[in-house]
């Protein structure tokens, strides 16, 4: 894959995902809170954000999104075979939902 | 003394509530205990949802049922979606409790035929437990996971997710689809 592609992949997905956020905000601010990680303040500007405002923060190189799961050892313990396969599942849902969220400082 | 008029979309508002409640499965206690609407109006509107009356009797009043194994795995990862609305969010009381339900059943495996493990008013008890003191949360000392437990078994605890049971996940009705499986 070349370079190109790459920011291709990044500014879509950087785009879609924007799109997604506006769309869970509108339509239920407290769902979309716990569903994207994120506090009132950030749902709030996400929702307010133009069309225009949108396409310009999607189309930078880099990622807007960030990886939720920042243990390690739980990250590990979630990917290999478990005892139960759909208790793993589960289980990732009970560590995910607690995950602290994402706040403007 | 004369009770003062209810709003009229203050008492839609009501309805509404009771509507969603009673087709999550709400038991006819919870509906009186979140609703000012007269038990008669209750339960007529029961009937009309439901076409059938609300099942009588008391509702479970036991703490242990949240701390066997697969219950307490549900009940943890209601609570955790729970607090977590609760918390950044400003959904409380039973408006909390609903979207957080809602949630929950978007995350457990989904079958048409079977009960979700937690009911509704399950779930609502389960807050009204933890709110009373009965019940507690731990953090698992292995995964750092919130989970409910009783009071005083809050120290050194580990999750029922690393003590998996022989027998989990092979209920009776289980090995009989099983059964019936390779007999066809």
């Amino acid at each position: 894959m070349n370079t190109n592609n790459i920011m291709q992949e990044i500014r879509d997905i950087n785009l879609s995902y924007l799109m997604l956020a506006q769309h869970l905000v509108r339509t239920d601010k407290d769902e979309a809170v716990f569903r994207l990680g994120i506090s009132q303040e950030i749902a709030d500007l996400l929702g307010n954000l133009s069309t225009a405002q949108v396409m310009k923060l999607a189309g930078g190189s880099m990622m807007l999104t960030r990886f939720r799961f920042d243990d390690v050892a739980i990250l590990g313990m979630l990917t290999h075979d478990s005892k139960s396969q759909s208790m793993a599942h589960l289980h990732a849902s009970i560590l995910l939902s607690r995950q602290p969220v994402e706040t403007i400082c | 003394m004369a009770k003062k008029p209810k709003s009229v979309l203050e008492e839609s508002k009501e309805i509404q509530l009771a509507v969603e409640l009673i087709q999550f499965g709400a038991r006819l206690q919870l509906l009186e205990c979140e609703i000012s609407l007269s038990r008669d109006r209750l339960i007529n509107l029961y009937k009309e949802l439901r076409g059938e009356s609300p099942p009588k009797g008391m509702l479970p009043f036991s703490v242990d049922w949240f701390l066997t194994w697969k219950p307490n795995i549900h009940s943890s990862l209601f609570l955790g979606i729970y607090r977590q609305l609760v918390e950044h969010t400003t959904a409380s009381g039973i408006q909390a409790i609903i979207k957080a339900y809602r949630l929950y059943l978007e995350e457990i495996p989904h079958d048409e035929y079977e009960e979700p493990t937690l009911s509704l008013t399950r779930a609502w008890t389960l807050i009204r437990f933890l709110n009373s003191f009965m019940l507690t949360t731990a953090r698992c000392e292995t995964c750092g996971g919130e989970f409910v437990v009783q009071p005083y078994a809050q120290y050194h605890f580990v999750c029922g997710l690393f003590h998996v049971p022989n027998r989990a996940g092979k209920t009776r009705k289980l090995a009989s689809a099983i059964q019936m499986h390779s007999v066809a």
